[in-house]
């Protein structure tokens, strides 16, 4: 086992890996500070909240994407990507003050650190952005990673556990407020009380989780047709459903 | 296209904190909280805490202690730590090791049937500074909770600490039950929250 944690994106960032043989620290510290690096030029480049960032340039106009870094252009096909599976659920254009990927962003780049601290060659990596996992490999070199997913109407508990192998992605409202935007009505407003999505590429299961999340039971639908990606929607009444191949580990308590 | 969607109306969940996935006790397996490399703790005030067993682990809803003044500057103190140490784990059985003073700073460890808990050192984390108390029996974890918070009365921090230190709290105890490696939804605070629980556990020895 090795823990370690990162400042950024306003939250933090954690590494777990795991492997009964243990690590060479020398290795550890590259590859930390590899894919804390990473992170923080993720952040860099993509933070709406900076007036610097490329993103907001972009959003204001200031910069054509012929000028932008490779990582814009890689995640703003990514963004048309889960739009079209979304059926336009998710949707970085729609909002007012520009195009806005923040929505995937997160899972993307916490998918590009794991890809860096995969080079360590341990047998589990997990890597959680505030909420948004992705795992590669397994805690014990047999069974898959599970991951609990947050009770919305009682964050001191647990919804449920679930078996993942790629990326896992919750979003609501309970978190952070208002934060989810309708594509189609324009208002920020939220159906469902929490929307969990797991698949294998963690940018698309966080944008289908905010998709989800705004579109509710419609939405659910819609993953439904999408191969490899599962969902879990939480209803404000307390409701819940969930896609055929969401791999329940127990039951749903809420 | 796939299959059909599972619908299911929610049952009513009584007390809570009931969970079907329940196996049977395990010995420490807090792999989510990892290693953090916390600093070896003064044994001081591990004042026993005669709870009874853990029966509902919902137990831990305790609102954080409002905050005393201080100011945010505090916060961004570097505790990156790159844990490559594994913390040594208790045996999972009840005996009683006799008076154990090992060689380490670690005081005699005596790990009983009891419950027994402790606090632990006050760490900074992002949003400000906090300290957990844990109790165990034997080596096993009953409940977590925030011994001390101090997020500097920030609005965003309060907000962000209510919505997830109770998840912490409750991360710690699920994980070692149910084998969570991790928790999606909101997980701010685990930075420090893992380093002072790692010192309580040094403090009782496991």
């Amino acid at each position: 086992m090795s823990h370690h944690e990162v400042e950024v994106m306003g939250t933090i960032v954690t590494f777990d890996l795991f492997d009964e043989r243990g690590f060479l620290s020398s290795a550890l510290d590259v590859a930390y500070a590899d894919a804390a690096r990473d992170l923080k030029r993720s952040d860099e480049i993509f933070s709406t909240w900076n007036p610097d960032s490329v993103i907001s340039r972009l959003r204001r106009g200031e910069v054509a994407l012929a000028e932008v870094p490779e990582e814009v252009i890689e995640v703003l096909d990514l963004c048309r990507r889960a739009s079209l599976m979304s059926a336009g659920w998710f949707d970085p254009w729609s909002a007012p003050s520009g195009v806005d990927p923040t929505g995937l962003v997160k899972g993307w780049a916490a998918q590009r650190a794991l890809v860096l601290l995969e080079r360590l060659g341990a047998r589990g990596v997990i890597v959680n952005a505030a909420g948004d996992i992705c795992v590669s490999g397994s805690p014990d070199g047999v069974s898959a990673f599970q991951v609990g997913i947050v009770n919305p109407f009682d964050t001191t508990n647990l919804a449920c556990a679930v078996r993942v192998s790629g990326g896992i992605a919750t979003s609501g409202d309970y978190e952070r407020g208002e934060h989810l935007f309708n594509p189609f009505t324009g208002e920020c407003t939220a159906r469902g009380a929490s929307a969990t999505v797991s698949g294998p590429d963690l940018g698309i299961a966080d944008a289908l989780a905010t998709a989800l999340v705004v579109g509710g039971r419609e939405m659910l639908a819609v993953i439904e047709g999408i191969d490899d990606y599962e969902a879990l929607l939480i209803e404000r009444d307390r409701s819940w459903a969930l896609t055929a191949g969401f791999d329940l580990v127990s039951e749903v308590t809420l | 296209m796939k299959r059909a969607i599972i619908f299911s109306s929610a049952t009513v969940a009584g007390l809570a904190g009931v969970f079907g996935f329940h196996t049977a006790p395990v010995s420490l397996t807090l792999s989510s909280l990892g290693s953090s490399a916390g600093a070896a703790a003064p044994a001081v005030g591990a004042g026993v805490t005669s709870t009874t067993t853990r029966a509902s682990t919902t137990s831990t809803t305790t609102a954080p202690p409002p905050p005393s003044t201080s100011t945010t500057s505090a916060h961004r103190s570097a505790k990156a730590t790159s844990g490559t140490t594994t913390p040594t784990r208790a045996p999972s059985t009840t005996t009683t090791v006799a008076r154990t003073t090992t060689t380490v700073a670690r005081t005699s460890t005596t790990v009983s049937s009891a419950a027994r808990s402790a606090a632990g050192e006050a760490v900074n984390y992002y949003f400000g500074i906090l300290s957990v108390s844990v109790t165990v029996t034997g080596s096993k974890i009953d409940s977590v909770k925030i011994a001390q918070i101090n997020d500097g009365g920030n609005f965003r921090s309060q907000q962000i600490d209510q919505m997830s230190i109770p998840i912490l709290e409750q991360e710690t105890v699920r994980a070692q039950s149910a084998n969570i490696q991790s928790v999606s939804g909101a997980s701010y605070t685990s930075a420090g929250f893992v380093m002072s629980l790692q010192s309580a556990l040094k403090k009782l020895g496991i």
